[in-house]
């Protein structure tokens, strides 16, 4: 099936004017196949690295919302061991009118804000309940030993 | 003058989402949804524009606007502006056929029009009887090209479209070697083209790395000096080693993936869920592999048990909605029967009463007693002083 003109303008603006700090690059072979890689925002545990992610548009893009995953590993309470991301916009709260680049821009900010109320890696987010200020080191410790740039 | 005038339009479809704009339209003239231009544009009751394919779309999934997510209906959706319709259709695009060299460009809603009826480029049915091929308008008024020739070198039949490619390749004709110009047969071109002397061809190492490349008659010259092709056994060697480790790498990867459990494993206290879980990890590290083997034994075993008990749950409530039902259609059936019982009682009792109350007037020697039944609504004041007598009667069984 021919590639909706939505996601082949979609990708020309990624390419022509990225988002500081996040970068998508759609596979030659499988143009809804795209390489993601996000900076970890400023004043929080994951500056200084680089999170590489998966993104996929399905058949129904946009009337379902992308696949999105972690390839590397991160220690947040909303994102699990498989790199799964708990965030609203990816699933009831999608709406047609969002795009793959404000939708990477939500997960910048989920990485600058953590949710521990709403977990899915709950052993993460029990510490960062219970010890804040150690989970924001073990996730600072991640962060280098992970997603050194 | 109609069958003709209709066999010259064109059935191409033109899919309006897919045009290209002469110049960019106006970020306000685009559909939030599709991020075209808008086509057929509607409105929503909180004052949003879309295409009306696209919102109807959206509203199969989810009954809100998709820009303020506000609650939304099919109801809630009616026709934009005439002023938003025409400016969008107004808007000058180029034709879809611009590929095949179609220079036009017109306002959008004619483009339809345009590939119908006028377009050169566009597909149409061949004029020829009985011809199912489809030609180009600008070369309908010539001779049907589907039909079959006869090759004028090898006697093969060929369509007359094609004939221009067969010559390249009919086995009777000779076409130049593109490297040095000399003719052969086109049978033997093939086999000519791998040995051309005279092709300029690239070092046999150029995938390591050399860069050099020359006709086929030099080349031997440098292979015997060239360092990448003596390197290249070795090179060879250590790219399958590469390979190798490469796909072990991922293989291990994937079973680590498995490995480590999407939620942690339930245990008892919440103190005791977080230590389990970093244990978990380090001790991942150094487990042998047959630890591995058996921990991830353990966790698909453990996730199985969990859906056999999620599917035994569904299966229990369902067998508890069956029994309610049940249980209730037969709790109807009883008291329709019971309404029936409860009818024939009261019938007995009406017949019990009036038996009653006839043998206590035989019994008290009525002159009509023996008539009882047979004289009811007899003569009115007779009939009356029986029924009072009755109703006395069947006060008394009461009592």
């Amino acid at each position: 099936m021919a590639l909706p003109k939505r996601i082949i303008k979609e990708t020309e603006r990624l390419v022509a004017e990225p988002v500081p700090g996040i970068q998508a690059i759609p596979h030659d072979d499988n143009l809804r196949y795209f390489d993601v890689s996000i900076h970890g925002p400023a004043q929080s545990p994951y500056e200084g690295g680089v999170f590489k992610l998966e993104l996929f548009l399905p058949e129904d893009y946009p009337m379902t919302p992308p696949k999105i995953r972690f390839l590397t590993k991160i220690y947040h309470p909303n994102i699990d061991r498989l790199g799964r991301i708990c965030l609203d916009v990816l699933k009831a709260n999608w709406s047609p009118a969002l795009q793959i680049r404000t939708i990477l821009l939500s997960i910048q900010a989920l990485l600058g804000a953590p949710n521990p109320d709403d977990p899915l890696a709950n052993d993460v987010a029990q510490r960062w309940k219970e010890d804040e200020p150690g989970a924001i080191a073990t996730a600072r410790e991640w962060t280098q030993t992970h997603a050194a740039p | 003058m109609a069958p003709s005038r209709s066999s010259k339009n064109s059935l191409q479809s033109v899919d309006l989402r897919a045009l290209d704009y002469l110049t960019s339209p106006s970020a306000n003239l685009l559909c939030p949804i599709c991020h075209a231009p808008l086509i057929t544009p509607v409105q929503t009751r909180c004052l949003h524009t879309f295409c009306s394919a696209c919102i109807s779309l959206s509203l199969e999934r989810s009954l809100t606007c998709p820009v303020d997510r506000k609650p939304l209906n099919h109801d809630d959706v009616t026709p934009a502006p005439i002023m938003i319709a025409n400016l969008v259709n107004d808007l000058v695009v180029l034709c879809p056929n611009r590929e095949k060299g179609c220079t036009t460009s017109c306002a959008r809603w004619l483009v339809e029009s345009h590939v119908r009826e006028d377009c050169e480029f566009a597909a149409i049915k061949c004029a020829k009887e009985g011809c199912d091929g489809m030609v180009e308008r600008r070369e309908a008024e010539g001779e049907c090209v589907h039909e079959e020739v006869e090759c004028a070198f090898c006697q093969g039949p060929i369509r007359k479209l094609d004939i221009e490619i067969h010559y390249k390749e009919c086995p009777k004709l000779s076409s130049d070697c593109r490297y040095c110009s000399k003719s052969f047969p086109n049978p033997e071109l093939g086999a000519h083209k791998l040995i051309c002397p005279d092709e300029v061809i690239d070092c046999a190492a150029s995938h390591f790395g050399c860069s050099y490349s020359s006709r086929r008659s030099e080349l031997d010259e440098h292979l015997s000096h060239c360092h990448f092709v003596a390197l290249t056994p070795i090179l060879q060697l250590h790219t399958e080693r590469i390979e190798t480790l490469e796909l072990e790498n991922k293989a291990v990867r994937q079973k680590l993936d498995l490995l480590v459990p999407p939620r942690p494993l339930p245990t008892q206290g919440s103190g005791a869920n977080s230590s389990t879980a970093n244990d978990y990890n380090s001790a991942g590290r150094d487990m042998t592999s047959e630890m591995q083997d058996y921990t991830y034994h353990l966790y698909s075993e453990y996730e199985q048990l969990r859906s056999d008990v999620e599917r035994l749950n569904a299966q229990i409530r369902e067998l508890d909605v069956k029994q309610d039902m049940a249980r209730f259609n037969e709790g109807l059936r009883y008291n329709d029967e019971m309404a029936g019982v409860r009818a024939a009682i009261n019938g007995l009792r009406m017949q019990l009463h009036w038996l009653v109350a006839s043998r206590r007037e035989t019994g008290a020697g009525g002159a009509g007693a023996a008539a009882g039944p047979r004289s009811i609504g007899g003569s009115s004041v007779g009939g009356d002083g029986r029924r009072m007598s009755v109703d006395s009667a069947r006060q008394v069984v009461k009592l």
